[in-house]
């Protein structure tokens, strides 16, 4: 029952275009239940799991590379699949309301199906490689979601930036999870998660942990790659809800979380982790904080929270797996009703900033009753989800095994966050709701949207609420089953608001005290001076991009010039270099001239004739003479084939002989009878000692590979097979269609590229509209050889 | 000579499983052929000849040679393990996927070597003759 789990919102996706048509609210309503479907199949097999076992589908897909479609259901997996589901089906659903008005609405439903369909894949998948697959899907596909609003430069970049961070960092992931796999012997989760002792001695360990760890960084914004996610939030909202809450950013988080129990309990993972996660959250919480955009506010809190996740998983031990678990959901919960709340106060009043709001408490009562919900859970106030989340985080950093200095420093950098969230949470709260009518308030009518716009928001946010009063003992199991995957072995969870007077009770109590007294100076360290805007990362990387691009043309405008010459004068010294070296080092000894006591005469002549033929194309001062010497040296090749008793190569080289003369007497017909001398001495010198090289080098190697006994060679294999196997005597076309085929396959498309090449170059340039005039000039000035040396 | 020798690239064709020959040989002797018939009488009795769009030709090698890689994979074998029917036919000897793939390299052969020539046969900066000027007529011609 997993495929279809995954598969449903992959191949619905297109199903969601039918959104066009009018009444497109209740259609999106229609298409939630797609989500909703899925979110009923995976509680379906949730049992087994919550009692501890995992289910287990495989089919092989490609077995060459090891690579199966595994999808697996545990503890850590269930829960997010219930999570993406649970908050897809409300954001498709808000979607058709925050989107009613846009016709691209059943576009952007189709990506958004596609984007849950990856994520589910991702949090299902049970071998690594299929994980990566729908990973980078998941890339593609936000990069759809971020620059959905096309025409706009900055959904673009953003969307752009998105690209290029998660793109790179899958790039060392992918190798990461090979080095991974190559140690292990098996790209299945269920194997490497077993050989955990055997990953932590091995030399490759901390290569593949870096690299791994890389790709999770910027897939979760850790600090340095944080700045692409506020840049994310240009997508539409519905979008930014999915993301930042449930989806996306978690990936990062969840691969963590999953690799934890065989790459964790070294220093380098631990530290790492709770050092980076632990320095992302308290900065992304500071800089939240002084926010006016209601959506840049909660993506930095996002950054921050994904840097809390990541801290606990370093902190490690008993409660730093309850922990990641249990803030995840409370996190989802929160965020996703947040960010559709900050998409109805945007849909309402026309605006989302904080200076431009203000006393909406009269117009939009229960949009306010529903963000004080979700605010008090994320500031962590008692009796919320949020709470029982922080106070777990804090027994995680009270209870880890890295000892005392780096226990202070994450209860002090818990703490820290916890008050600039408080005021975070107090400043979205006031500047919207409390205070005087703006002018955005007066500029229109402003109400409470429909219900059916405030049911995606609402159900998380009072979810937030009942889960710790009613359900906290189902929750607890799911809670249990989810940080044993995260831990490595079996724990007993019991979720609860109150542990009695305890440590964590305490630190949590004052930073709620700090925060509420920081209330009334909230503004003014949001109006202090900050960073200037050339340190902020996003700005960073784009003069990266910029360099990039201007090193990459200085690069290609010197290696690619527009001279036939210099093309071949580069490749051939490439060739001499990267060959060549290699040869002279280990080749050189292999060669043997041993000379066959029964050479005819006749041999040697035809053999003889070819270097003749080449010194007179060389010396030829005509260009037929050049053709026809050349010509020698071609029928003179074809006659050792035939020599030599292989009239496949031999008819070939002849038909090859006939047309390149017919192709170079084509081109040669309009330029000038005879050769005339334009390049200097020197040029020509130095082009000779080239070219002679590469003749040299190509001879030898032809001659190294001809008597090199260190491999058994292929002759007996395809002279037996033949006839047997591929079902014809000529050897050499089974090898070509059969044995080789593929490679053939490949050089027949290439030679077809190579037709629409020139294709391009004779045929497009007739028509001249194509090609602007300054391409034609330059193309008709470039001179054919090197500058003229007017002193000889 | 052009039927005649366009009937030897076919029976070169066929025979190269066995004997000297095979897809490419083939090939180039037929474009040979035709490449023979633009120098003797131009580029313009050579389309008439043969009005076929080589571009085409050679796309459509391409595709075919690939397309006989497939039905392995549909038995559940690597791409191109080759099939073969039971029985040779008459006149044309076995046939299987092979062979084929072999004619894909054929028309891949035909069509990208014909087409190069006539590019630069009818190519006016080469060439600016008089006789050149019905050159984007044929280009409809060959786009319709």
């Amino acid at each position: 029952m997993l495929y279809p789990i995954v598969f449903i919102a992959l191949v619905a996706s297109p199903l969601a275009l039918i959104a066009r048509l009018p009444a497109r609210s209740l259609i999106a309503w229609g298409l939630a239940f797609i989500p909703l479907t899925l979110f009923g199949l995976t509680l379906t097999q949730a049992g087994p799991v919550l009692a501890g076992e995992q289910v287990v589908e495989e089919i092989s897909w490609v077995p060459a590379l090891g690579l199966n479609l595994t999808f697996t259901l545990d503890g850590l997996s269930l829960l997010f699949a219930l999570i993406i589901t649970g908050i897809g089906t409300l954001i498709v659903g808000y979607a058709g309301h925050y989107l009613g008005a846009d016709s691209g609405l059943g576009r952007f439903l189709a990506y958004l199906m596609l984007f849950m369909g990856a994520m589910l894949g991702v949090v299902l998948a049970g071998n690594v490689l299929t994980m990566f697959v729908f990973w980078e899907l998941t890339s593609v596909t936000s990069y759809l979601l971020i620059g959905y609003k096309h025409d706009y430069p900055d959904a673009r970049r953003g969307a752009l930036h998105s690209l290029l961070v998660t793109g790179g960092g899958g790039l060392a992931l992918l190798v990461g999870l090979l080095l991974l796999g190559q140690m292990v012997g098996s790209y299945e989760f269920r194997d490497i998660l077993a050989a955990g002792d055997q990953l932590r001695a091995h030399s490759l360990y901390p290569a593949a942990v870096i690299l791994i760890l890389l790709g999770c960084f910027t897939k979760s914004a850790q600090i340095p790659f944080h700045f692409w996610l506020p840049g994310a939030m240009q997508a539409p909202t519905p979008a930014s809800a999915f993301l930042h809450s449930a989806t996306m950013v978690k990936a990062g988080v969840y691969l963590m979380a999953r690799l934890s129990p065989a790459l964790g309990g070294t220093a380098l993972w631990d530290v790492t982790l709770a050092v980076v996660g632990g320095a992302t959250m308290t900065f992304a919480a500071i800089v939240a904080m002084r926010q006016f955009d209601l959506k840049a506010m909660l993506a930095y809190t996002t950054i921050s929270m994904l840097g809390a996740l990541t801290m606990q998983i370093g902190l490690g031990g008993k409660y730093g797996a309850e922990g990641v678990a249990t803030n995840i959901l409370a996190h989802a919960l929160y965020k996703s009703a947040l960010f559709m709340l900050a998409g109805v106060i945007d849909h309402e009043c026309g605006t989302r900033d904080l200076r431009r709001l203000g006393g909406l408490r009269r117009y939009m009562p229960q949009t306010m009753v529903i963000t004080a919900l979700a605010l008090l859970s994320f500031g962590g106030i008692p009796i919320m989800f949020g709470f029982v989340a922080k106070e777990l985080m804090l027994e995680a950093a009270l209870e880890t095994d890295l000892g005392t200095t780096f226990s202070t420093l994450a209860v002090a950098a818990i703490a820290i966050t916890a008050i600039a969230y408080l005021i975070t949470g107090w400043r979205l709260f006031s500047n919207t709701f409390l205070g005087q009518r703006s002018t955005a308030a007066m500029q229109q009518h402003v109400a409470d949207p429909t219900p059916g716009m405030l049911i995606g928001p609402g159900v998380p946010a009072i979810l937030s609420l009942f889960i710790p009063l009613v359900l906290l003992a189902p929750i607890s199991t799911l809670i249990a089953a989810a940080s044993a995957a995260i831990y490595g072995r079996p724990l007993e969870v019991e979720l609860a608001l109150w542990h009695g007077v305890n440590p964590a009770l305490l630190v949590s109590l004052s930073a709620i005290v700090i925060g509420v007294a920081m209330f009334r100076f909230a503004e003014q360290l949001a109006n202090m001076r900050g960073w200037p805007t050339w340190l902020r990362g996003d700005m960073i990387f784009d003069r990266l991009i910029e360099r990039t691009l201007t090193g990459a043309t200085v690069l290609t405008r010197t290696l690619q010039e527009g001279r036939l010459r210099r093309y071949i004068l580069i490749t051939a010294l490439t060739m001499l270099i990267f060959v060549g070296i290699p040869f002279i080092s280990f080749g050189l000894g292999t060669i043997r001239f041993d000379l066959d006591p029964q050479l005819q005469f006749y041999e040697i002549l035809a053999a003889a004739l070819i270097p003749i033929g080449v010194i007179a194309t060389i010396k030829a001062r005509t260009r037929l003479g050049a053709i026809i010497a050349v010509g020698v040296v071609g029928a003179m090749v074809a006659l050792l084939f035939v020599i030599f008793s292989a009239p496949d190569l031999a008819l070939t080289q002849l038909l090859i002989e006939v047309l390149s003369t017919v192709f170079l007497l084509l081109v040669f017909s309009v330029l000038p009878v005879r050769f005339e001398s334009f390049s200097s001495v020197w040029v020509r010198q130095r082009d000779a000692i080239v070219a002679t090289a590469v003749g040299i080098l190509m001879g030898g190697l032809v001659l190294a590979t001809a008597t090199n006994d260190s491999f058994a060679p292929l002759a007996p294999f395809f002279l037996e097979n033949s006839l047997d196997k591929g079902k014809g005597a000529n050897v050499v076309n089974v090898i070509l269609v059969d044995f080789r085929g593929f490679d053939t396959l490949g050089e027949i498309t290439v030679l077809f590229i190579a037709l629409l090449g020139i294709y391009g170059l004779l045929r497009l340039r007739q028509g001249k509209d194509d090609v602007t005039p300054e391409r034609v000039e330059t193309t008709a000035t470039e001179p054919l050889s090197e500058p003229v040396d007017t002193q000889r | 000579m052009l039927p005649l020798l366009l009937m030897l690239s076919i029976f070169m064709l066929f025979r190269g499983h066995n004997l000297p020959g095979g897809g490419f040989i083939g090939g180039l002797l037929a474009s040979s052929a035709i490449i023979l018939q633009m120098v003797a009488f131009g580029p313009k009795v050579a389309r008439w000849i043969l009005p076929v769009n080589y571009l085409i030709v050679a796309a459509f090698g391409v595709f075919f040679g690939a397309l006989w890689g497939l039905p392995a994979l549909f038995a559940g074998l690597p791409y191109m393990q080759a099939f073969w029917l039971p029985e040779p036919i008459p006149g044309v000897g076995k046939i299987g996927t092979p062979v084929l793939f072999d004619i894909g390299v054929y028309f891949t052969v035909i069509g990208v070597t014909t087409k190069i020539a006539l590019l630069l046969v009818e190519e006016p900066i080469l060439f600016p003759l008089p006789e050149m000027k019905s050159v984007p007529v044929d280009h409809q011609e060959e786009v319709a």
